[in-house]
């Protein structure tokens, strides 16, 4: 797989993007501090590294994993009486991804509000990105680019556009990937900022499903030109259904013969005993810095990435 | 077969009996979903470019192409006769066969001629040539501002930017995958 040829050297002006990139991390603190979040830290090395069909972990050691994604113990930390609303940049790590937008080791940002759904959760990432470009004080290559409101469209009407047909009621995940790639993809390149939002049920990974239309569920994506910046729910907080998912998640993974990961009972635990309704969003640092520097190479944008190593 | 992870540039695989080589590939992975390598062909053949998605985990069929060395004789016309030097059999190629070969041809020049069922189809070149500058403009006084270029064409009618303390009949070493200018030699 290729990164883009980063190899030995750093790439030009790198001290630039480094001056930038300091400067948006500083930025994103300052958004949530001042809305009164409290920064939290959990950790790298986790024993369930959560379960998605396509999203394999790294190992770190007997039984544990570097963390994919610090969702779980997010969510957990919620049950403590008092917290609204955390917020955390971490690094995460996921096998065999590496491109021009992946990389194995990754910054991510994540950051959940309890009383709060995925609504919510648009206006606010809506909010930091116009921050960064317009009221933190940075002068950034990319500001023309996005007009704000961001546009806000729905995954059925997107393919109903595009790929001529609801994937909501007649769903075939083959088809809608490959059609993601190959038609939605392209367009969402034209655009500057648009939430993707309401995924088919099937879809929903960690989401809450829709009240009025289980066929979809309360999940948003944000491209930035193109560039999948965010993912974010109204968050499960069901734990039966949650189990279910899980098991599902691990049928899958048999089938397509991965590895199969444990489900994390502390995690479901949690939500036995009841956590907040509530949101989140997880952001990819490094791809934010590239939408909003106008680079399209994270190779470009990390100090070390896998090939500069 | 070859899995989608083994894809790289230059790699050739048959795809519909026709040869195609890997120009350029992109991995990519919508999140929570399943992921692709996105693959740019170039047609062995014809010369059509192509692009195709990959699931990862596809099977794609090795291209059976065989490659002979064989030296580079004379071109006539817009064909170009090559041969082989252990069993002497000579094969003729098109300008469109050649391709972009054509400006790095020499005499005697060793390169490998693909065979595609049995068919010649184009040749690949050393990746560094030597070829002589023909014509450049003497370097202009007192331009010392360092990386600063100047146009000069080598004995194969090819023309690319070169350093400007080079002049004529000097020797240079190319870079046949981009035509760029690698170093001076002392013939």
């Amino acid at each position: 797989m290729t990164t883009g040829g980063a190899g030995h050297f750093f790439p030009e002006n790198f001290l630039e993007t480094l001056t930038a990139r300091h400067k948006i991390l500083h930025a994103i603190r300052e958004y949530f501090d001042t809305a009164h979040y409290l920064e939290v830290e959990t950790p790298i090395m986790v024993l369930s590294p959560g379960i998605d069909p396509y999203i394999d972990a790294i190992h770190a050691g007997t039984g544990f994993f570097l963390s994919p994604s610090p969702e779980l113990q997010m969510k957990r930390l919620l049950t403590i009486g008092g917290v609204p609303c955390i917020y955390q940049i971490t690094h995460a790590f996921r096998e065999n991804e590496r491109g021009y937008q992946h990389n194995p080791e990754f910054t991510i940002l994540e950051w959940y509000h309890s009383k709060k759904d995925y609504v919510d959760i648009m206006q606010e990432a809506e909010q930091l990105i116009y921050y960064l470009l317009h009221d933190a004080g940075l002068t950034l290559p990319a500001k023309e680019k996005y007009t704000f409101p961001f546009l806000r469209i729905s995954v059925d009407a997107i393919f109903r556009n595009r790929a001529g047909w609801e994937p909501s009621c007649q769903w075939d995940e083959d088809r809608f990937f490959l059609d993601w790639v190959e038609k939605i993809e392209p367009y969402l390149k034209s655009v500057g900022g648009v939430f993707v939002t309401d995924f088919p049920a099937p879809l929903a990974s960690l989401s809450r499903l829709k009240e009025d239309n289980p066929l979809l569920c309360e999940r948003f994506e944000l491209f930035l030109r193109g560039i999948e910046v965010a993912n974010a729910y109204t968050e499960l907080i069901d734990p039966v259904e949650q189990t279910q998912r899980f098991k599902n998640s691990q049928g899958k993974r048999k089938i397509m013969g991965k590895e199969s990961y444990e489900i994390d009972t502390k995690f479901i635990t949690a939500l036995q005993h009841g956590i907040p309704e509530c949101a989140g969003a997880a952001m990819g640092i490094d791809r934010l810095i590239m939408a909003l520097l106008g680079i399209d190479d994270i190779s470009k944008v990390q100090t070390f990435p896998f090939d500069r190593l | 077969m070859i899995d989608t992870s083994d894809i790289r540039k230059n790699l050739k695989v048959e795809i519909d009996g026709y040869p195609w080589i890997v120009v350029d590939f992109q991995f990519v992975k919508p999140g929570k979903g399943q992921a692709f390598t996105r693959t740019k062909f170039k047609n062995l053949i014809t010369g059509n470019v192509i692009e195709r998605t990959y699931k990862s985990g596809e099977k794609l069929e090795e291209a059976a192409i065989e490659e002979h060395e064989m030296a580079f004789l004379y071109s006539q016309g817009n064909n170009y006769h090559f041969m082989n030097n252990q069993t002497y059999d000579q094969v003729e190629m098109s300008e469109d066969q050649v391709g972009d070969a054509k400006y790095f041809l020499t005499e005697n020049m060793k390169v490998e001629v693909m065979y595609f069922k049995e068919r010649p189809i184009g040749i690949e070149l050393p990746n560094f040539v030597e070829l002589q500058i023909v014509h450049t403009e003497p370097a202009v006084k007192g331009d010392t501002v360092s990386g600063a270029t100047k146009t000069a064409e080598v004995s194969t009618g090819f023309k690319l930017q070169v350093p400007v303390f080079l002049s004529n009949e000097e020797w240079i070493v190319i870079d046949t995958r981009d035509g760029a200018y690698v170093e001076r030699v002392k013939r």
